[in-house]
């Protein structure tokens, strides 16, 4: 006897691809070979008393009903099913088979499918090959209905399209970031592989990825690299991938308004707290007015208590209001419950206290909000400062003033970690940091001018005198050089600056001067 | 032409009956060793071929459940009280000769070790000609002949004669007294003249049982698959490992089934039992069926192994032979065709399958 198995003919679908498929989720193989066959659409069998269907070859037998599994007839169902082309058989139950059962479905290689609903599995497989068309015009009308039902979040969209099309739905960048839906759509490791395929025209295409899954990518939006509305498919049954595709085209247009509706109301809400932060923080005639506070409360922001304000800075090219949300959801996921409000290339944020803090305060609130910013997104490249903690509705103003400083100290500071807290410690180094600004570094250098093209190091000199507090011995043994060669620079320093290092206040200017001079 | 059959020809014997017990039947052994016992050293038993003569014959066997025969010993008498209590009962003269209810299994022995007790020969017809397991498959009643009156003498001492009912109704009747009884019991028909019912008997099923097991002698060890086939006249269906043995339930007789792979081709072969083996199927194929005969032999001595002793693992030879001639006619086989016994199948015959 020949053991070989007729193979479907190319009008069919892959076996292997249909097991994949949801509406045959409850569909197991039972028994005989697990290969990529073809199966043409199916025919029925009532029960193992009656005879074949006719014309069975490369189809799918469906046995509906009268299948006992110690019944020897199955045996002799196989062989006959073999005998006429049969591609595939299916029997109702997921309950192992009968040893001879199995050794014969191995034999005659056979594969053996088992599902406790054969009716359903039957028209399943029926609407995906013989009627690929209405399959289609299914997926189209109810994919119209979800998006026209679901709420008006993309999220909410996305979870309902993925609940229709049994498969995972999700909005990436066109660089193949996750941005909304679901994240199994496209693991981490794939993503550098997605993102290579998605560069070129935002056209609809499939993207086949090593694993063998198929992502059917479409276009949201008309901009010039719009983000991808995925769907994830494990395997490659053509019906199914048009009717997804066809889902996707209508999806994508309610995804698109729905993303222009957000982005409006962001926008909105974004420009309110942002005019109202500016009202607290520059109060005309120095007082608060009713209404802004009236405003603030509105908007849940405490004004009486301690306040430490945060800023987190980022890139001009960073869109402020669309990413706030991922700020408060770090700020969330670190249990402070900070006020966020989008103001110019980045975000102020403060938290609120009924008591002045502690220090042990102070410090747990500034080591939370270092993990605050290693959750953001590393493409914001966030810089980071917090200010001290200040009472009162001022505080506000006062503690986002400081952290904007601290903000702008940090950025230049790699080393250590673009985050820059002002304790107390941190306050000298601010005033420090002050000295380095536009407007007092020329100041310090025409001060110093006079000093320039004399002989002597005299702004070197003047320095090291400052700092060792005025002592010509300890000088001349920092620089190395005679006493009375000190004691001479110093007074032609006097002479050629026009000042009186007795002075205190001059001593300091000159001091500060003298920083910048050797820092610069 | 008489036969005499002497402790010597009992092991070729139990071979034999053991073949045509088809898997079923119970084991003979018990029998065996009685029947060696009784006829000692020099014992015998006269054994007729159905010829010209014309003796009053009574058919016996056991019935019930003979494996309970280790846990219910026979008092010797069980034969001599069926044979008088119907002999009593109908009016009849003494029986002439025994002759056998059934052909297969230990009840193939159990009409000499009756002969032996009583002093009578056996006449080689029977009512089965190989195991089967109803009393409506006796000869007799397929060809509408009555089956009663009829006794059962039990070890216990109770008997029971059953009278005007058909072969169902005895069936029926016999089964609910061996419920009550203990299990077993012996079994004699109404006496009657060999030549009212010679067309209904099956003829020479113990020659041909003796001729199985003598030929089987011949056999080497672990013998090949031709080497079986030549000497039993039969036809091997595999030859290999048991792979699955699954019993079911329920209410009757045990339904269940055996798996063998055969170790040459990998054919699987499928057995399916109710007592005996009724049908195989080759791959899914109707390779034999009822009313032919069906056996495991054990795959190192070709002896015949019981259904109810196989083993995932074990070595067996699967064989077919041809089933008796009687039932191979349009009028009888129906009734132990598979649809006799509820297998939606119809009858293979030994001539029409080829493996």
């Amino acid at each position: 006897m020949t053991s070989t198995a007729r193979s479907g003919s190319s009008a069919g679908i892959p076996l292997s691809a249909m097991l994949a498929h949801p509406t045959w989720h409850d569909v197991t193989l039972l028994a005989g070979p697990e290969d990529t066959r073809s199966i043409q659409h199916p025919v029925a069998a009532q029960d193992l008393a009656h005879p074949l269907p006719e014309e069975p070859t490369g189809r799918l037998l469906v046995l509906l009903g009268g299948a006992d599994r110690g019944d020897w007839r199955l045996d002799a169902l196989l062989r006959r099913a073999h005998g006429a082309g049969v591609a595939a058989l299916l029997v109702p139950g997921v309950t192992a088979l009968r040893m001879s059962s199995t050794l014969l479905a191995e034999r005659l290689r056979l594969p053996v499918l088992g599902s406790p609903d054969p009716l359903a599995a039957y028209l399943a497989l029926e609407r995906m090959t013989a009627e690929p068309g209405l399959l289609r015009a299914e997926s189209t009308l109810r994919t119209a209905q979800v998006c026209a039902r679901a709420d008006e979040t993309v999220d909410a969209l996305l979870t309902d399209l993925g609940a229709l099309l049994h498969r995972p739905v999700a909005l990436l960048t066109a660089d193949a970031r996750h941005l909304a839906g679901d994240p199994a759509t496209v693991a981490p490791a794939e993503q550098d592989t997605v993102a290579r395929q998605l560069t070129g025209p935002p056209l609809p295409r499939p993207l086949d990825l090593p694993s063998g899954a198929r992502l059917l990518t479409h276009p949201v939006g008309t901009e010039r690299v719009p983000p991808r509305l995925v769907v994830r498919l494990p395997a490659r049954l053509a019906p199914e991938a048009d009717a997804v595709a066809a889902a996707l085209e209508v999806a994508s247009g309610a995804v698109r308004e729905r993303l222009a509706l957000r982005r409006l109301d962001l926008e909105r809400s974004a420009r309110h707290r942002t005019s109202l932060l500016g009202e607290l923080l520059r109060p005309a005639g120095g007082e608060i007015p009713d209404a802004v506070r009236r405003h603030a409360v509105e908007f849940g922001w405490r004004l009486d208590g301690w306040h430490t304000g945060i800023r987190i800075g980022t890139g001009p090219d960073v869109d402020v209001a669309g990413l706030r949300a991922e700020v408060t959801d770090a700020f969330a996921a670190e249990r402070l419950g900070a006020q966020v409000v989008e103001q110019g290339d980045g975000w102020s944020a403060w938290t609120s206290t009924d008591q002045e803090p502690s220090t042990r305060d102070i410090e747990r609130h500034a080591a939370a909000v270092r993990r605050v910013q290693r959750r953001l997104p590393e493409v914001l490249h966030a810089y980071v400062g917090v200010g001290r903690a200040h009472p009162g509705p001022t505080g506000i103003a006062r503690s986002l003033g400081e952290a904007a400083d601290a903000a702008r100290l940090a950025q230049g500071r790699e080393a250590s970690g673009r985050f820059f807290h002002v304790d107390r410690l941190g306050l000298a180094q601010l005033l420090l940091a002050w000295t380095r600004t536009d407007t007092f570094q020329p100041a310090a250098r025409s001060l110093l001018e006079p000093l320039s093209g004399e002989p002597g190091d005299l702004v070197h000199t003047l320095t090291a005198y400052l700092d060792a507090e005025s002592s010509t011995a300890e000088t001349a043994a920092v620089l190395g050089v005679h006493r009375n060669t000190v004691a001479a620079r110093i007074a032609r320093v006097q002479q050629l600056l026009s000042v009186d290092l007795a002075d205190p206040d001059e001593r300091l200017a000159l001091h500060l001067a003298c920083r910048t001079a050797m820092d610069g | 032409m008489p036969h005499t059959i002497t402790a010597e020809d009992v092991p070729a014997l139990v071979t034999g009956v053991n073949v045509l017990g088809c898997g079923g039947g119970g084991d003979a052994a018990a029998f065996a060793s009685m029947l060696r016992h009784s006829l000692g050293e020099t014992g015998t038993v006269t054994w007729h071929e159905a010829g010209a003569h014309d003796p009053v014959i009574v058919p016996v066997g056991v019935v019930g459940a003979v494996n309970v025969l280790s846990e219910k010993l026979p008092n010797g008498q069980e034969f001599r009280e069926a044979i008088a209590a119907v002999t009593r009962w109908t009016g009849s003269p003494a029986p002439d000769a025994l002759m056998a209810v059934e052909a297969g299994g230990p009840n193939a022995l159990t009409v000499l070790l009756a002969a032996l007790d009583l002093g009578l020969p056996v006449v080689d017809v029977d009512l089965m000609g190989r195991a089967l397991p109803r009393l409506d498959q006796l000869s007799w009643a397929v060809r509408g002949l009555p089956v009663t009156p009829c006794a059962l003498a039990e070890p216990g001492g109770q008997i029971l004669v059953v009278d005007r009912t058909d072969a169902r109704g005895l069936e029926r009747t016999v089964r609910g007294f061996l419920t009550a009884a203990g299990g077993w019991a012996a079994l004699a028909l109404a006496p009657v003249r060999l030549s009212a019912v010679r067309d209904a008997c099956v003829h020479g099923s113990l020659t041909r049982a003796l001729a199985l097991g003598r030929a089987h002698t011949e056999l080497p060890h672990r013998p090949d698959r031709d080497a079986v086939e030549a000497a039993l006249g039969c036809r091997v269906l595999a030859a290999g490992r048991i792979r699955e043995v699954a019993r079911s339930g329920g209410p009757g007789f045990g339904r269940g089934s055996v798996t063998v792979t055969d170790a040459a081709s990998a054919a699987v072969v499928r057995l399916e039992t109710e007592n005996e083996i009724l049908l195989a199927l080759r791959d899914g194929e109707l390779a034999a069926t009822v009313p032919d005969v069906i056996c495991l032999l054990d795959r190192r001595t070709a002896l015949p192994v019981a259904i109810d002793r196989v083993r995932p693992g074990q070595e067996v030879i699967a064989v077919t032979l041809p089933g008796p001639e009687f039932w191979r006619r349009p009028d009888t086989e129906p009734y132990v065709s598979p649809r006799a016994f509820g297998l939606d199948a119809g009858v293979v015959g030994f001539e029409a399958a080829t493996t």
